[in-house]
């Protein structure tokens, strides 16, 4: 798989994963995005890693959208030889977002998976180390960079 | 520290003892004065313009401040930079670790009020966990900045009256 | 008389954040005498919130936070947050402006590549005099960046749109005498570290990362370059006016420690070659586009990818047609090497002296990894 485009892949994984595909695009030549179901999001991703060629891991990071209800999680991946990046996305409930953890895909979004519990909430089942990374051990203010979070925390 | 104004000296009644006494606190406060050392510590960006101030151009050391390793033989702590809350607990642990007379100098704008994170969830201004006795603002303070401020705690050091004992 | 099984005994080491050579982070390494079984990063120290706190700030003075991310290599970090604002509201930047970013981004490069230097040779235990040549050296360069722009270290010279300030009168001189100056000293630090024996023998063989280690974990900048992967983002997604001038990606393929040390040599050499490249060959015109100091971004997404001194850096933007970003996601090169250090004692057999050398031949700046 190496030097595919983009768009190409766009194309070739839409043919491979028609069900698990919630919306999928190629913004331009260096950049796709995909949004892929909640149930398939571990056999998507293996798919991804070992079909596709996408074995290097970049990071890892949320996005709170509380008009939608809904916290989307991003991975970033990169192909190492076609060069361009991929998006893979999986919108969660914002009440109770819980998400296997893809530490079992790609080791290294381990620390990502860690920065993302602690802003936001989010619970990775499956997650070997789960301390928190960034904020104190402990810190008692709530999720920082969720849009409701008011003020500073006291600990 | 407030108590030791009124610490008795051994020959505080000996007639005359006040003259041996002041002259003693002005040679060693001129002592002190120029060899303060400070941790070696920095807590945040302004790092490297302190790495810059005790380089080759900007000589810290000719004043005699020299960054040191071991926190129970300095005599100031410098905080350098952003202070976290993760990080204000450590400065206080090493505050209390140090022994008396210490000095606390507030480097650049973030320990003296936040600076430019100034609405940020994760950072505190320096003088809520140790008592400062110099700020230098700038983002980050300039060489010339930083040696002025160590000059004013020079002078501070040099003005009190008995060892140690802050007015 | 049978004699007693000595159990291995491992000790819990915090190496904290006072001290001489660990940076503003807290590392805990399991020691069995001298081996290391296992090395914990505890990151965090500098943790400001920028993310959170971009998302009050107006697009113009949300550079002002960026920019102290990481101060050694302060340009790298706001081209990648102008880059993406430039292409989210599809904005043209004058020739000029885009010439004179480049030379700001190399000489930022160099200041951190020679931050890094200094840093692995005092590690190294007997190199203090190295690391005073570069404060030096760096005063050169910092001696340039305010004669143009005003301040030394966080000048916030990018704006979207431009630059604030021309080059003034002789400035492309100076900036060729700077140049010369930085090349004859390259040939010292090469004599004194890389050709040096003392040295060869801390480093030669240290911590090998290969490739497909390196790729799985996550690792980038001089980290990866150094495990023969060229991958640079100033040539896979061109910015600046990189595309226009002739320089060349470097590796190395040794994997080790002295590897990663003269990748970043090469590329202080080819920085040198990009600036003098910009000084003789910068066009005329304006530097600033249209000003807007309040402007608006349509709502959508941008990501944007730059190669700053320690690696790739990206910067997700998510606009919702006000004027503040709704999103800042900051993807940062040194929380990724930061994971493939922990996992070198599993690789290889690390011993506690190495630490220091192994860690500083990943060139971390904890400022960036914590935001």
């Amino acid at each position: 798989m190496s030097k595919i485009s983009a768009a190409d892949f766009v194309k070739a994984f839409q043919e491979a994963h028609p069900d698990a595909v919630k919306s999928m695009e190629s913004t331009s030549p260096k950049r796709a995005d995909l949004v892929v179901e909640y149930d398939d999001f571990i056999d998507a991703a293996e798919s991804l890693r070992d079909d596709f060629g996408f074995t290097m891991p970049v990071s890892g990071g949320a996005v709170d959208y509380p008009d939608d209800d809904r916290i989307q999680m991003i991975y970033y991946l990169m192909h190492p030889e076609a060069r361009f990046m991929l998006t893979y996305r999986v919108d969660l409930d914002r009440g109770d977002p819980r998400l296997p953890s893809l530490t079992q895909v790609w080791e290294a979004m381990s620390f990502h998976e860690r920065e993302a519990n602690e802003m936001f909430g989010i619970e990775f089942e499956g997650h070997p180390n789960m301390i928190p990374l960034l904020l104190p051990p402990d810190w008692k203010g709530g999720h920082p960079l969720l849009k409701d979070f008011k003020g500073e925390g006291q600990q | 520290m407030t108590e030791e104004k009124n610490i008795e000296r051994v020959f505080d009644n000996v007639p005359g003892s006040g003259a041996a006494y002041s002259l003693i606190d002005f040679i060693a406060g001129w002592a002190r004065k120029y060899s303060i050392w400070p941790i070696h510590f920095v807590t945040g960006c302004c790092s490297p313009e302190f790495m810059q101030v005790s380089g080759s151009r900007f000589d810290m050391e000719r004043l005699g401040i020299l960054p040191f390793a071991s926190v129970r033989q300095c005599d100031c702590i410098m905080v350098v930079g952003v202070v976290s809350r993760k990080m204000a607990l450590r400065v206080k642990y090493l505050y209390d670790q140090m022994g008396e007379p210490k000095y606390v100098v507030a480097v650049g704008a973030c320990p003296t009020g936040k600076g430019p994170f100034y609405d940020s969830y994760a950072v505190v201004a320096v003088d809520e966990y140790v008592p400062v006795d110099i700020y230098i603002p700038g983002c980050p303070p300039r060489p010339e900045a930083i040696i002025h401020g160590m000059m004013l705690l020079q002078e501070k050091i040099k003005k009190e009256r008995r060892i140690g004992v802050k007015d | 008389m049978k004699e007693p099984m000595i159990e291995p005994d491992v000790m819990r080491i915090s190496w904290g954040p006072q001290h001489p050579m660990s940076g503003q982070t807290r590392i805990l390494l399991d020691v069995d005498g001298e081996k290391v079984h296992r090395i914990i990063a505890d990151l965090g120290f500098t943790h400001r919130g920028i993310e959170k706190i971009l998302e009050n700030r107006s697009f113009f003075s949300g550079i002002i936070p960026v920019d102290r991310m990481a101060m050694v290599d302060t340009a790298n970090m706001s081209i990648g947050y102008v880059t993406a604002i430039e292409k989210a509201a599809d904005m043209e930047v004058p020739e000029r402006a885009k010439w004179i970013r480049t030379l700001i981004c190399e000489m930022s490069r160099i200041n951190s590549h020679l931050y890094a230097f200094g840093l692995q040779a005092e590690s190294t235990g007997y190199f203090p005099a190295v690391f005073l040549w570069t404060t030096v050296d760096r005063e050169v360069l910092l001696d340039l960046f305010e004669e143009l722009t005003g301040a030394r270290w966080s000048f916030n010279h990018f704006f979207p749109g431009g630059v604030h300030h021309d080059f003034p009168d002789g400035f492309a001189d100076k900036v060729l005498k700077g140049v010369k100056y930085l090349r004859d000293r390259f040939k010292d630090y090469w004599d004194a570290m890389v050709e040096n024996p003392l040295f060869e023998n801390r480093c030669d063989g240290v911590a090998i990362l290969k490739p497909s280690d390196a790729l799985r974990l996550g690792a980038t900048g001089p980290t990866l370059r150094g495990s023969g992967i060229d991958i640079d983002m100033r040539r896979d997604e061109p910015y600046n006016v990189y595309d226009e001038l002739e320089w060349q990606v470097i590796t190395e393929d040794a994997c080790d420690v002295m590897a990663r040390t003269k990748v970043r040599f090469h590329e202080i050499g080819q920085a040198l070659d990009i600036m003098e490249q910009v000084a003789l060959k910068i066009p005329e015109g304006p530097v600033k586009g249209r000003v807007n100091a309040f402007m608006r971004v349509p709502e959508g997404e941008c990501i944007s990818r730059v190669e700053a001194g320690r690696g790739e850096l990206g910067f997700h933007l998510f606009t919702d047609g006000t004027g503040n970003p709704y999103r800042v996601k900051i993807n940062s090169p040194t929380l990724r090497n930061m994971y493939v250090f922990e996992r070198l004692a599993e690789l290889n057999e690390v011993y506690i002296a190495d630490i220091p050398v192994i860690i500083n031949s990943i060139d971390p700046w904890y400022l960036d990894s914590d935001r």
